[in-house]
This record gives structure tokens, sequence and C-alpha cells, in this order.
């Protein structure tokens, strides 16, 4: 088995593929990059058992084979390469050869057959989008997915698909995202929870892409195939909470006020809250927003008073300023709108401006009980 | 800090007594004894006439009543002590710099620097003449250097005098005492002690300090530095608290379960309701079982950052569960909540229920305007003694932790 490969276009290749091996791994062999030849086509594949990523490279060869190539010992010495042609050649005593205008690197391989073979999808359903609507999607949603081992179907992002439109929804029980596009459609009701790992790297790879993405899916795994790359993982097994139940539909009090300003107050006045809870109190009256925080146990003690329009009745509610700094960061408006009904019911954080068309965000934030 | 320190440790001699003997003069003169008196109830103070007998604090009441049958028992009314014991804290609030209280009874005051102005020891007589003076409670002090001292002096004191301990002296001063007399020996250290041979505290003084270590471990090196008058603790107004608990000793063991769980709850309800009134929120639960043979369990469990009864009592009920699994009589339960941080409870999405909310919401605000107990669930309704003092004032805690009514 013998191939050359341009270096810089290996490693562009390989560090991709890098993102789905585990720093440890209780299988040996999952440290490794299969690469699977078939003359002049390299199928490099990387996989932690959950995911399994590969690509497919242009190669000039004649040989086919299939062997697992050390990921970490390749990469380190891709990196050092300048541009310019490697040549791989597998010798007898169970090591490739990769010679470069400098000299020659030898690498103990184990056998291709060693590694997990990639699930295959059984008749699956699919839906085609564009490789930036997809990233944009991951983007809005996945911060808000919890951490939670002990809730699993919160750990990750809901897809939920149908000929209307196609809506993700991440959530950790005090934050809630839904993303919506009408103008992207399904030809099928479909519904999964994909785990936050695979949906990371496509996020990375697909940002700004403008080719398409074929996702196929079934009850127990996805395919997400675009350009020369395919990526299968396991779905979340359960089911996802009714998230729709928990958005309140009736929400008169409404305040309106510039992202940015709004932000950078709530950082500011956080600094001063409490250093594990985070809490922040806003108080709402007229065409005036307050916010404040208080740390009793260090006497540190914050309160800014801001200009915004508002709608209501007056009113105090509470809230963890991590979330509604993570929010806040998340969206790109210039304006945004927070709805509320009672300090004992979730904030809707709605972007006022800056959508596309078909575009749809909804952010729930629940607060925290205020002592009056 | 290089400056001699002037420490005043005071202490209201006989403090229960004191209160009831200023509301009924008839007391005077008598052995009275204050303390629960069901079958398991101590001795919670008791006046110098009673302590003639034999009697001390801590005691067994029905032990005492032994002793001296003609005493006249009271149960006390901690509404009161604490009166009189806040009277006392503005009279010293009032004329120094600097106090810890450290217990219903007990001050330490730091002079350090007074000396310029007024001079510690007259300062701290006229203080003592005030106090008796203004409320007319019994008061003993202690001035030394530090805490130890000062407090062990005070206990040399009593009743109603007072000790100045110079600087330099410490160590003659312990040297003739009982190793009881430093605080923190307890009867199980103490016996350890006595069976090494050690009962004074020079024997201390005179044992080499890693000879202690070994002996009786960490405790040991504090126990040696406070038998040779060391101890650089400053004095510290406001303590904030890490924990709340309550626990509760059965008048008779029991197996009854549905009175456990009845006491289980109502204990957990009321420490929840007082996390929510000072603004507090617990990450661990501690459940405490004792069985009639004194062997006793305890299971934490942590949890979200929470306040509301609807997500502590589960946890408090499954911990009970859990450890209750021998088939033995029950002689004490307690609930603790610890890991406490300032906040207020953050509402879940999914789990937590509006309806429930504004439940608690609406209950708190009568406990608030009516009282403690205005409203209970049913569940708890026999368990009908549970402190209701607020652990977040600062304050200690109004009544000796063992006193039962």
């Amino acid at each position: 088995m013998k191939f050359i490969v341009s270096s810089t276009y290996l490693l562009k290749q390989l560090q991709v593929l890098g993102g789905v091996i585990n720093n440890s791994n209780t299988l040996p062999i999952l440290d490794n990059f299969l690469f699977d030849l078939d003359n002049n086509k390299l199928t490099v594949s990387a996989s932690d058992l959950e995911t399994t990523m590969s690509s497919v490279l242009d190669v000039d060869s004649d040989n086919q084979g299939t062997i697992a190539v050390p990921a970490r010992l390749l990469l380190e010495t891709l990196k050092t390469f300048p541009e310019q042609p490697l040549t791989f050649v597998v010798e007898d005593n169970n090591t490739v050869e990769i010679s470069s205008n400098h000299g020659k690197y030898a690498l103990a391989y184990a056998d291709g057959a060693e590694f997990p073979k990639a699930v295959e999808l059984a008749n699956p359903s699919s839906t085609t989008l564009v490789g930036d609507i997809l990233a944009t999607a991951i983007d809005k949603t996945i911060f808000a997915a919890g951490n939670d081992d002990l809730r699993p179907v919160m750990s990750g992002v809901f897809f939920q698909f149908s000929p209307e439109n196609l809506t993700f929804v991440a959530t950790d029980a005090h934050k809630l995202v839904k993303y919506q596009r009408t103008d992207v459609t399904a030809s099928q009701v479909a519904e999964f929870i994909m785990p936050k790992k695979p949906l990371t790297l496509l996020k990375g790879i697909l940002a700004g892409s403008e080719s398409d993405v074929i996702i196929e899916y079934n009850d127990s795994n996805a395919k997400f195939s675009f350009e020369n790359t395919e990526l299968i993982c396991r779905l979340i097994d359960g089911k996802y909470p009714n998230y729709e139940a928990v958005i309140p539909k009736e929400n008169p009090n409404v305040l309106s006020i510039a992202r940015n300003q709004f932000l950078s107050s709530v950082k500011r006045v956080a600094i001063f809250s409490n250093k594990t809870t985070h809490q922040i109190r806003l108080k709402i009256a007229g065409a005036e927003l307050n916010i404040s925080a208080e740390d009793i146990d260090y006497s540190n003690k914050a309160e800014e008073r801001l200009t915004c329009s508002y709608q209501g009745d007056d009113m105090q509610i509470g809230f963890n300023s991590r979330f509604l700094t993570e929010m806040l960061n998340n969206l790109n408006s210039d304006d945004v709108s927070l709805e509320m009904s009672l300090p004992n019911r979730a904030g809707i954080l709605t972007p006022i401006d800056g959508l596309d068309e078909g575009e749809n965000v909804t952010m729930l934030v629940m607060p925290v009980m205020l002592n009056s | 800090m290089s400056e001699e320190r002037a420490i005043v440790h005071m202490d209201l001699d006989t403090f229960f007594v004191s209160c009831e003997r200023l509301q009924d003069s008839r007391l005077n003169h008598k052995p009275i004894l204050i303390g629960g008196t069901s079958d398991r109830g101590v001795v919670a103070s008791c006046s110098y006439e009673a302590r003639k007998f034999g009697i001390h604090s801590a005691m067994p009441m029905r032990m005492a009543k032994q002793l001296c049958p003609e005493a006249i028992v009271l149960r006390g009314n901690a509404a009161t002590y604490s009166k009189y014991s806040n009277l006392v804290t503005e009279v010293i609030k009032d004329s120094v710099p600097l106090y810890e209280k450290s217990s219903v009874d007990e001050f330490f005051i730091d002079l350090t620097g007074m000396d310029k102005f007024f001079g510690c020891h007259q300062m701290a007589i006229e203080l003592r003449q005030r106090i008796i003076r203004e409320t007319g409670l019994p008061i003993s002090f202690g001035l030394s250097t530090n805490k130890t001292v000062s407090k062990i002096a005070t206990g040399q004191a009593k009743p109603n005098n007072q000790i100045r301990v110079f600087k330099g002296t410490e160590k003659p001063f312990l040297a003739p005492l009982s190793v009881r007399k430093i605080p923190m020996v307890g009867e199980v250290t103490y016996k350890s002690l006595c069976d090494l041979g050690i009962k004074k505290i020079v024997t201390v003084q005179q044992m080499p300090m890693q000879l202690m270590h070994k002996v009786l471990g960490k405790n040991g090196l504090s126990i040696w530095k406070k038998a040779n008058g060391i101890d650089n603790s400053p004095v510290i107004q406001y303590h904030e608290r890490k924990s709340i608990s309550t626990e509760r000793t059965f008048d008779k063991d029991t197996t009854d379960v549905k009175k456990l769980k009845s006491i289980t709850i109502a204990m957990a309800e009321n420490l929840a309701y007082q996390l929510r009134r000072g603004n507090k929120l617990t990450a661990c639960i501690t459940f405490k079982i004792r069985y009639s043979d004194f062997q006793t369990y305890t299971q934490q469990q942590k949890i979200p950052y929470s306040s509301l009864d609807s997500s502590i009592l589960p946890v408090v009920l499954n911990l009970f569960e859990k450890l209750y699994n021998r088939r033995l009589l029950v002689r004490l339960i307690g609930v603790r909540f610890s890991h406490l941080v300032e906040g207020g409870h953050q509402i879940n999405l999914f789990e937590d229920n509006e309806k429930l909310i504004r439940l608690s919401l609406a209950i708190d605000k009568m406990r608030e305007r009516y009282g403690d107990r205005s409203v209970i669930s049913a569940a708890g309704m026999e368990a009908k003694s549970i402190s209701r003092w607020n652990p977040f004032s600062g304050e200690p805690p109004p009544l000796l932790p063992n006193r039962r009514r």
C-alpha cells in the first residue's frame, strides 16, 4: 500500500477529523485514524464509538488497503511541514513510512480491521439544508443545552422537522432556546435529539459553508453528509420534555431595550452579585429599568438605571445574570424585547431586528425567587 | 499582631436562674432547676444553691431531682432569656469597640489599645458594674491577653466576681487547674487524658508538643497550645452560618414510622422556611438517626441549590427511608442543611409547579405575619416543639441545644 498526498491538504482534513477523538479512550484503537485506500480515493475516519466522521481525500495511488495510524503522532508531525508532497509506504514490519523532502519517519500502525465499523442506517428519512443554516441553528441553541448526566435528553439539541418548518430546541430546565426556520422544510415529520459533541464539530466545519448538507436519520442514528465528509452519530435516546407547554402564552409586560446597553449593564452589575448564585434584580417602573445586585457576604453592591420602553405593570423580577449574559451575547440584533407576566414565570427574550427571512428565535429564562 | 492584646470574657452567672429571679423574687436563695421536665430532659441551668447538692448543668433532670427533691423546677422561657440577653448585649455594644456574642450569656470583648484612654481593667470593671446596675443580672469576667485564658479565668472568678490574669502569668495561672477547665476538653477527651495520667494543666505544660500531637492528633496540638496560654483567635463580631440543623430526641424511643416521618417533615419544613426567610439556598442535605443502642448514622445528599419545600422534602424523606433500616428503636432524628449561599430559588421550567410556588409564597407570607406555626403541613403537625429562632440574625441559639421540654 502506497500513496502520495499534499501535506497541508492532509493536515487540514485530519485536524477536522481529530475533533472526534477523545483524549482518553478505553479502546486503544480509537486513538487512531483509519486510512482506507482505494486507488485515488483515501477515506480517513475517526471515531469515539458514539460519533464517527470520515472524509474522502484525493491522493495519488494505484493500491488498496486499510490501516489504522496513531492520530496524535501523525497530526503533530504534519503540523511542522511546509506544503510538500508526502509519500506513505506501508512496510512489512507493521510500520508505515512517510517520506518528505526532509527525511523519513516510520510509525507503527494497527490493522485496519480492528477499527470499529461505522453504523449503517437502516431505512433512513432525509432532509437537505444549506450548511450555514445548520451551523447557525446549532450556534443559536447549543449553549442552552444542559450538562446533567442524570437527565441525558436535556444534554442535547432537539431537532424537530416538519413540512412547515424546522425547529431546533435546547434547554437545561432553567433557560430554553427555540430556533425556527420556516424557509426550510422537511418532507415528513421527524424528531430526534442530537448530542452536543457532533453538533460542536458540525458547527465548526459548516460555519459559512454554502454547500448542501444531507441529513439522514432513523430512530437511533443520524448521518450528516456534505462535500467529501460524512458524520454518523448515535442519537440521545429518550423523550424530550414538552417544551411548548412551558412557554407562557400571555405576557402583558413588555420591555424593549438596546441589546448592547442591556448586556453591558448586566455584566457590570453581575460582578457585584453573589459569586455562587450570580443573582441580579430587575426593577421596572415607567420607562426606567433598574438593575441591581448585592453580595451580602462581602458587602458588595451595585445598581444601574437604564431607560427603556416598557408597557405593563411595574414589576420586580430576579434572574441568574449568567443566563441573561449568555442569551444576550448569543443574539446579534440591535434591540431586544423581554416579555414577562409574573415574577415567578419565565421571561421571554426575543430579538427585535436583525433576523433573516423565515428565521425565528425565542429564548426563555426562568427567574429566581426574590425575597422582597 | 505584635501589640499585647486585652481580651475580656464576660459570662452571666446562672443566667436563666437570674432571669427567673428578676421576674419572681420569691425564687431568691432557693435551689432552682431550669430545664426539660420530661424523663429525658436535662438541666439547662441551676442556681448555686442547687449546685451544693452536686447538681450541674447538662445533668439529666431525673437525677437532679433525686439529688435535691426540694428544688423548684422551671421549664424556662426562651423569649424572656433572649430579651434579657439582648439588654446585656445593648449595654456592651454601647460601651466597647469590638465584642463577640458567643452564646446567650457569654461575651468576648476585645479591649486592645484601650489602655491609652481608660485602662482596660478599669474599663472592664466599670462595664461589669454598669451591666449589674442596668439589668440587675449578676455577671463575672476574666481579663487576659487571649480568649482561652480569659474564659478559664471567668470560670474561676464565678460567682459574681472578676479576675485579671497579667501578661506573662498565664502559665502559672493555668498550671494548678484541672485539664477539664480547658474549653474543648469534654468528657471523652478528659477520660483519655486521665488514662494518660494527665489531670492538671501543669502536666500538659510540661509535656512536649509532639507527644500531645501523637496521642490526640490535631486536637492534642490545640489543647497543648491552650494549656500553655497560647490562643491567637480573634474576637469576631459576626459569625456567618455555614449550616442550619435541627434534631430531636424522643421522650420514648420509638419505631413508629408515621411519627418519625411526621417529625422529619416538620423539621425539614421548618428549616426550609428559615432558609427562605434568610434568603438562603442549600446544596447539601444531611439526615441523622440514632438508635436506642446509641449507634448513630448520617447520610448526606447533594442537590441543586434550593430552598423550596417541594425540592427539599422528597430528598429528606428519601434519606430517611435509606437510613432507617435497622429493626431497632429510634432515639433521635435530625436534619441539617449545609453549603448555604445567599440567594433565591432558581425556578425550574419542568420540575417546579407554578401553583406550588405561589402556594409556598402565600404560606410564607402568612407565617411572616402570624408566626412560624400558623400554617404547617398536616403531616408534620404532631411535632410541636421545633425551635423557631431566626438562624441568620448572627445571634447564637437562645437555648442550650440539649434542652428539651
